[in-house]
C-alpha cells in the first residue's frame, strides 16, 4: 500500500500543526485551569482551593462592569467595522482612481502596534495639549471643554472609534482580496437574466463572501474584546472604571495585584463563554448562511 | 645624654608614637579600605541590576563603568519604564528566577515583596568589615525617607537610593506680574506669592483660571488657562497623592494606628472634597493625565501651577526644556491652614535592594552601597548637573548651589522633610487599584467624597481588615 493510500496519512499531515496547537494553545489553558483551583500565593502555587477564585470573581462588581464595558465597546466598534469595511472594499472593488496607492496606505493603521496607536490618538487627543485638541476642538470650540478620553459620556466611544479607525482598513483588505476571488461566472449569468446590482449583491455576493466573513467577523469580534493596549495608554480604563475592559481587569488582577488564581479563573470563564459563542456562531453560520 | 634621659626619651617617643597610633588608627583603617581591595575575591563576576529609566538613571549608567574599572565586577544596568520595572522586577523575585541580582524598588512595593520572603536583608553583608566601606556615612541620607523605607521587623533590606518626592510648581511670570498682583490682592485681600497653603493654592487655581479671550499678564488668551493641573488618572500616583498630600495634611489617612482601613473619616472627606474642587480650576483633560502629563502640561504653560514630582520637573525646567523653562518658581508642599500640624508631602523613596534569589550578593552588595556612596552621589549630581538627593550633604555641593536651580532645591528640601515611604502593606495595589478609580470619579463629579469614601472603605475592608506587614 502506498503510504497515501493509508488511513493514518491525512493525521500524520495534521500532527505537526495539532501538535504546536497543543503547545501553545492547550497547555497554557490546561494550566490556567489549575491554577484556578488553587491558592496563588504571589506566584507561588499553593493548596487546593476549590471554586473560592470563581467565587471571588463572582462576588467583585469590577469582573461585571468589566464584561459590561467590552460589551458595548463591541457593540460599537464591531458593526461600524464590519459595515465600512464591507463598504470600502465594494468601492475598492470597482477599480477606483488610485487603488494601487490606496491600497498600500490602507495598512497603515493595522500593522501599527496598538500601544503606538494609543500612543498617536494620545499625542492628537490629549485634553488641553494634544495636537488636534489643543489647536481645533479647543479654538474652535467643538466639545465642551477638550478631552475627550477623560469624559465619562465619550471616552468609550472616542476608544471604540480609534478601534474602528485601526481595523477598518483590515476588513476592508480582508473583504477586497474576497471579492476579487469570486468567481466571475455567475454575475455574467446574473446579468445575461437581467439581475439589478442590489440584487447580485444580496443575491450573489453575500451569500459567496459568506464564509470569509463570518471568519474575519468572528476573529474580529474576539480581538475586539480582548483590547488592551490603547485603552491602557489612553485612559488606563478610566475615567472612573468606565472603560475598564477585561483584559485590563485582568492584567490588573495578575501583574499588579499577583491575584493570580482570581485571573487564571476569569480567563477559563472568558475562554468558555468565547467557546459557546464561537461554538453558537459557527453553527448558525452553517445552517443559516451555509458558509462552511 | 644620660641613661635616664636617653630612656625617658625613648619612653616619650613610645608614648607618642603609641597615641598617634591610637588616634590614627582608625581613620588609617578607613583610608586603607577601598572598592578595588573589597572587590578583589569577586572580580570578573558579572551582575544584573534592574533600575527605572529616568533621567536620573540614565545619569547614573554612566557612572557605572567607573566601578567596573575600580573593582573588575561587570555590572549590566538595565533600565525599564516605571511600570516594566515595577512588573518584571517582582516577576522574577516572586518566580525565584534570580535573572536579577538587585532591583530598583518602590516603597510601595515592599509589602507584597516582604510578605513574600523574597528579598535579602543587607545586615550581615554590612557588618562584614572586609565588603563595608567604614566611611559610608549612611548618617547623612534624607530622613524620614530612608528610615521609613529601607528597614522592616529589625532587618534592612536595601539602601535608598532614588528620593521621588512632590513639590509645589507654579509659573512665577504669572505671579510676579504687577497687574496680576493687584488685582489678586485686591481680590482675595493678601498679596499674591507661591502658596503656603492649600487654601493660597486654591485662591491662586482660581484667580488665574480664565477663559479664551481674556487678558492673562497683560495678553490676551487664545486659549483657555487653567489655575492647576494635577495628576488624574486612575493608575499611576493619583490615589497615593490625594492620600499623601492631601488626607495627611488634613489629620486622615488609609489606615489607622492599627493598620485597619480608615478612609471614610470626616477628615479624609474634607481633604478629598478639597482636592476634588481643584478640578474646577484645572484642564478637562485631567482625568487621563498621568504623573509624565502633568509635567507636559506645565512646560506648554496652560496651567498657573501644579504639584509634581521633582524629577519630572528637571526635565521642563532646564535650558532647552521648552517655552517656559526658566520662568518656574518652586516650594514644599502648602499646607493646610486649617490643620498646620499634620504636616505631610507626598514622595516614593525607592531602594536598591538585593534579592534572596542572588547567586552574587556581596558582589552586588558592592555596587549598592557603591550607588549611595558620597563620592558616587556627588558625581551622579555633577553629571546631571544637579538632581535629585539622597543625602544631607548633597545639598551642599556646587552644583546643587547653582543660581538658577535654588527655589527648585530648597523646595525638594522642605518637601522631602515630610516624605515618608509607604506603609508596608502586602495589600497595595488591590487598595490602590480599588480607590484611584473611586478618587477620580470624585474629581470629575460623579460621586461626592463621602459616596466614594464609604464605597472605598467598604471594599479596602474586603480586602484586608489588617493590612499592615506585622513589624
Amino acid at each position: 500500500m502506498r503510504p497515501l493510500e493509508s488511513r493514518w496519512y491525512p493525521y500524520a499531515l495534521l500532527a505537526p500543526a495539532f501538535l504546536v496547537l497543543v503547545v501553545v494553545s492547550l497547555v497554557p489553558f490546561l494550566f490556567a485551569m489549575y491554577l484556578s483551583f488553587h491558592q496563588i500565593n504571589f506566584g507561588r502555587v499553593g493548596d487546593f482551593a476549590g471554586w473560592s477564585n470563581y467565587s471571588r470573581l463572582m462576588d467583585n462588581e469590577r469582573t461585571w462592569n468589566s464584561l459590561w464595558v467590552a460589551t458595548k465597546f463591541i457593540l460599537i466598534a464591531f458593526p461600524l467595522q464590519f459595515i465600512l469595511g464591507l463598504g470600502g472594499a465594494l468601492l475598492l472593488n470597482k477599480r477606483v482612481w488610485g487603488r494601487s496607492v490606496i491600497l498600500p496606505l490602507l495598512f497603515i493603521p493595522t500593522m501599527m502596534a496598538p500601544i503606538v496607536v494609543g500612543l498617536v490618538w494620545k499625542v492628537m487627543f490629549a485634553g488641553s495639549w494634544g495636537l488636534l485638541s489643543y489647536n481645533i476642538v479647543e479654538r474652535f470650540g467643538f466639545l465642551e471643554g477638550t478631552s475627550v478620553f477623560s469624559s465619562p459620556d465619550y471616552a468609550l466611544l472616542a476608544l471604540a472609534l480609534v478601534d474602528v479607525w485601526q481595523w477598518t482598513p483590515f476588513m476592508m483588505l480582508a473583504f477586497f482580496a474576497g471579492l476579487q476571488a469570486l468567481p466571475v461566472s455567475p454575475y455574467r449569468a446574473a446579468a445575461v437574466d437581467g439581475a439589478t446590482p442590489m440584487q447580485m449583491f444580496f443575491r450573489l455576493t453575500l451569500p459567496l463572501m459568506a464564509p470569509l466573513m463570518v471568519v474575519i467577523g468572528m476573529l474580529r469580534f474576539i480581538d475586539a474584546f480582548k483590547v488592551f493596549d490603547t485603552i491602557y495608554t489612553l485612559t488606563a480604563g478610566g475615567p472612573g472604571t468606565s472603560t475598564e475592559v477585561p483584559s485590563l481587569l485582568a492584567y490588573r488582577m495578575s501583574f499588579e495585584q499577583w491575584r493570580i488564581g482570581e485571573s487564571a479563573a476569569f480567563a477559563v470563564l472568558v475562554w468558555i463563554g468565547f467557546f459557546v459563542l464561537c461554538s453558537l456562531f459557527y453553527h448558525v453560520a452553517k445552517k443559516k448562511l451555509n458558509a462552511f | 645624654m644620660t641613661m635616664h634621659k636617653a630612656k625617658s626619651k625613648s619612653i616619650l617617643a613610645g608614648l607618642i608614637a603609641s597615641a598617634a597610633a591610637i588616634c590614627y588608627g582608625a581613620p588609617l583603617h578607613a583610608q586603607d579600605w577601598s572598592y578595588a581591595e573589597a572587590a578583589k575575591p569577586y572580580a570578573g563576576t558579572t551582575i544584573r541590576v534592574l533600575d527605572e529609566i529616568t533621567p536620573l538613571q540614565e545619569t547614573m549608567r554612566k557612572l557605572v563603568p567607573e566601578f567596573t574599572e575600580e573593582t573588575g565586577i561587570k555590572v549590566e544596568y538595565e533600565l525599564l519604564s516605571h511600570g516594566d520595572v515595577i512588573n518584571r522586577g517582582q516577576a522574577d523575585l516572586f518566580s525565584g528566577r534570580g535573572n536579577y541580582d538587585a532591583i530598583m524598588l518602590h516603597g510601595l512595593q515592599l509589602g507584597p515583596l516582604l510578605a513574600a520572603k523574597v528579598l535579602q536583608p543587607i545586615d550581615e553583608l554590612k557588618k562584614d568589615q572586609a565588603l563595608t566601606n567604614p566611611d559610608l556615612g549612611l548618617d547623612d541620607l534624607i530622613e524620614p525617607a530612608n528610615e521609613s523605607l529601607v528597614n522592616h521587623s529589625g532587618a534592612q533590606y536595601g539602601f535608598l537610593t532614588w528620593n521621588y518626592n512632590q513639590i509645589y510648581w507654579a509659573r512665577a511670570d504669572l505671579l510676579n506680574h504687577p497687574d496680576e498682583q493687584a488685582a489678586f490682592e485686591t481680590r482675595y485681600g493678601y498679596p499674591l506669592a507661591p502658596a503656603e497653603t492649600m487654601q493660597q493654592m486654591r485662591d491662586i487655581a482660581e484667580f488665574f483660571t480664565r477663559k479664551s479671550g481674556e487678558t492673562l499678564a497683560g495678553e490676551t488668551l487664545s486659549n483657555d488657562f487653567y489655575g492647576i493641573v494635577l495628576e488624574g488618572i486612575p493608575g499611576g500616583t493619583t490615589f497615593t497623592t490625594v492620600w499623601e498630600v492631601f488626607m495627611n495634611n488634613w489629620g486622615g489617612g488609609v489606615f489607622d494606628a492599627d493598620g485597619k482601613p480608615n478612609l471614610d473619616t470626616p477628615e479624609n472627606i474634607a481633604a478629598l472634597q478639597f482636592w476634588a474642587d481643584l478640578w474646577k480650576f484645572a484642564p478637562p483633560g485631567q482625568a487621563e493625565y498621568s504623573l509624565i502629563d502633568v509635567p507636559t502640561v506645565m512646560g506648554n504653560g496652560i496651567a498657573a501651577q501644579s504639584i509634581a514630582f521633582s524629577d519630572f520637573v528637571l526635565g521642563v525646567d532646564r535650558p532647552g526644556g521648552g517655552a517656559y523653562a526658566g520662568k518656574f518658581v518652586y516650594g514644599g508642599i502648602p499646607v493646610n491652614a486649617e490643620n498646620p500640624d499634620a504636616r505631610s508631602a507626598g514622595g516614593e523613596p525607592s531602594l536598591m535592594a538585593l534579592s534572596s534569589h542572588s547567586e552574587n550578593q556581596e558582589a552586588t552588595y558592592l555596587f549598592m552601597q557603591w550607588m549611595v556612596d558620597e563620592d558616587t552621589q556627588a558625581k551622579l549630581m555633577e553629571a546631571g548637573g544637579g538632581g535629585v538627593p539622597i543625602r544631607r550633604s548633597s545639598f551642599d555641593l556646587d552644583v546643587m548651589r547653582e543660581a538658577g536651580r535654588q527655589s527648585l532645591y530648597k523646595a525638594m528640601a522642605a518637601s522631602l522633610q515630610y516624605v515618608k515611604a509607604k506603609p508596608k502593606t502586602p495589600s497595595f495595589f488591590e487598595i490602590d487599584n480599588t480607590m484611584g478609580p473611586l478618587v477620580q470619579q470624585v474629581g470629575i463629579g460623579q460621586l461626592t467624597a463621602a459616596e466614594a469614601l464609604k464605597d472605598g472603605q467598604r471594599k479596602v475592608l474586603s480586602i484586608c481588615s489588617d493590612c499592615l506587614l506585622a513589624e
